[in-house]
């Protein structure tokens, strides 16, 4: 009997770098994946826009406290919405398509699969929302400077570091609903979590504890992280005050960490 | 070759698949029959490591399948025709295959021609009928040029057309020397595609055999005669040892060859005008064998107890 297979195998086996290529080839050909980002794009600057216009023509009593960094970043909460939904939609449009069964098929170490996935998502993300983070801030400081209103570079205290962890902790906000797809593996279901956590819970926990909202993502992201002007006297003793931009970083990082493992020996050991 | 040795899943209080152990030879084309909802959909995840096993195991070449060097170009697989982004065009989804398993992005139109979508190439998929999506699926399935194919229902909501289609290409694939593992609730296919058959019914093994040994073990066949003569007829088939059955304007002989009533009409100088030999069908055959094994039975009207689609879990 002869068979005629023709093609020959390269030695080895499949490699990390042949599915990241085909996951990005799978990102790449979705016009939904542009969509969103381009969405994201435009509402980022149009809401930075709007925000910092109206920040402008004050008494000069007005601008007491003013953060022109935070000011500029106020957008990119958008991005933070249109992260949640691509995050879980990446994972999620793959089962609700059935296209799940043919990337196990293709690349069936699952641990491999999940890493590349993941790693895939943290980078495109994290480049989009660190671009973007930059892209407001100026955009929002051209404004400002333009309208005589107090206005902030790079260079002024905390601005950058403000900026460049507004965009990382974005990505990481995409990554743990990244998570919540891997979980629930239903993009309805993996929305609403996101939603929930990232928009619900902070008014829930405003009525239960005041101290606690600190905690939020929402909270690290709009005060510890985009603000450059702490809010209350530092060393006040505050219960209220908002965490510290490395301390909420690193509690933003435990955050997608606990999504993504969940999700991760989820996906070890589920049927497809 | 794949291998299945006491492959258990179980759903909560159900067991999909029992234990079961079976063999697809390499080379040939073994059908894979059960009833609805028998467990042939799980076995074929559990083969492709989609679903894991409760217990027992079932390897492609000696091997797990998530083991596979390169699973693309070792296996090819057809389980669910909706496998496909619909946003996605049939070129782009093939693409990202391709390069998934370092596949040379020249086989995307090789396929594409080999099922004859070149012409729909850069439509998305969602727009495709299910024809055209099985045709796709059968193409994603033969890109990486595997020498073991797995197709769960492939002629399943086809039209003869498209049933036609599908079976000349298995058939193709087969004459190749390729292994093919297929299921399919359309049994009479299985006598047309299949050199052997893995039965199944409720998730366990009911035979394990060859085609024609299959058939032959369910009973002998008959053969459906039309005469003038039937009164002179009747008498000499009993004489030779068959018995006849009455249907309306013709006669179902049972125990004798048609070549056996040929030569008693020759004999007798017997009027023929019609000999037809009724082969058992192999439909006949499962009927008879998994008639204990089927989940979900109509009690009522058993004559109507149709194989249908397999349901999955």
């Amino acid at each position: 009997m002869t068979t005629e297979i023709l093609l020959d195998a390269p030695r080895g086996r499949y490699r990390a770098t042949n599915v990241a290529r085909a996951e990005l080839s799978k990102i790449a050909t979705l016009r939904s994946t542009a969509i969103t980002a381009g969405i994201a794009v435009v509402a980022c600057l149009l809401v930075t826009g709007l925000v910092s216009h109206a920040a402008l023509h004050h008494l000069p009593g007005w601008y007491q406290g003013f953060d022109p960094t935070q000011e500029s970043l106020t957008g990119m909460i958008t991005v933070a919405l249109a992260g949640g939904v691509l995050g879980a939609m990446l994972v999620t449009g793959e089962y609700a398509s059935g296209t799940i069964r043919t990337t196990l098929a293709a690349a069936p170490r699952r641990p491999m699969l999940f890493a590349v996935k993941l790693a895939v998502t943290a980078v495109l993300t994290f480049v989009f929302c660190e671009v973007l983070s930059f892209a407001s801030f100026y955009l929002g400081q051209v404004i400002l400077s333009g309208g005589h209103a107090p206005h902030a570079t790079l260079a002024s205290s905390g601005a950058f570091r403000a900026v460049t962890m507004t965009g990382l902790v974005i990505a990481l906000l995409t990554l743990m609903s990244f998570g919540f797809g891997m979980i629930f593996r239903s993009t309805a279901a993996a929305i609403a979590a996101f939603v929930g956590v990232v928009f619900v819970l902070p008014l829930v926990i405003h009525g239960i504890s005041e101290a606690a909202v600190k905690y939020l993502p929402t909270n690290i992201l709009t005060q510890s992280v985009m603000a450059t002007v702490p809010q209350a006297p530092p060393g006040g003793g505050d219960p209220n005050m908002p965490l510290a931009p490395g301390v909420g970083l690193g509690l933003m990082v435990v955050y997608a960490a606990v999504a993504v493992a969940v999700g991760a020996v989820l996906f070890a050991r589920r049927d497809a | 070759m794949i291998t299945a040795h006491s492959l258990t899943k179980r759903y909560g209080d159900s067991t999909a698949v029992d234990h079961l152990t079976f063999e697809v030879p390499s080379g040939e084309v073994t059908g894979f029959l059960g009833p609805n909802g028998s467990g042939k959909s799980t076995t074929m995840r559990m083969v492709m490591g989609l679903d894991l096993p409760d217990s027992g195991s079932a390897l492609i070449g000696g091997r797990r399948y998530a083991d596979l060097a390169w699973p693309l170009r070792e296996v090819g697989a057809l389980l669910d025709a909706k496998a496909f982004h619909p946003a996605r065009t049939a070129r782009n989804h093939l693409k990202w295959l391709a390069l998934a398993n370092d596949i040379p992005t020249r086989r995307v139109d090789e396929v594409l021609e080999e099922v004859g979508l070149t012409s729909v190439a850069n439509r998305r998929v969602g727009k495709f009928s299910l024809g055209m999506t099985q045709r796709l699926g059968i193409a994603a399935a033969i890109i990486g040029d595997p020498a073991v194919l797995l197709f769960d229902e492939p002629v399943n909501g086809l039209d003869p057309e498209g049933i036609r289609w599908v079976r000349h290409f298995l058939r193709g694939l087969a004459a190749q020397g390729r292994t093919v593992f297929v299921s399919s609730h359309l049994i009479s296919e299985m006598s047309l595609t299949a050199d052997r058959l893995v039965v199944i019914g409720r998730g366990r093994l009911i035979a394990e055999t060859s085609v024609a040994d299959f058939v032959a073990r369910s009973g002998g066949g008959a053969v459906r005669l039309v005469t003038p003569d039937g009164a002179a007829f009747v008498p000499a088939i009993h004489t030779a040892g068959g018995s006849v059955e009455h249907e309306d304007g013709s006669l179902t002989v049972s125990g004798l060859t048609s070549q056996q009533l040929g030569d008693l009409a020759a004999a007798g100088g017997l009027r023929i005008y019609e000999l037809t030999p009724i082969t058992a069908s192999l439909e006949d055959a499962f009927m008879a064998l998994t008639q204990d094994d089927v989940e979900y039975r109509s009690t009522t009207v058993p004559e109507t107890l149709t194989v249908g689609e397999d349901a999955g879990r």
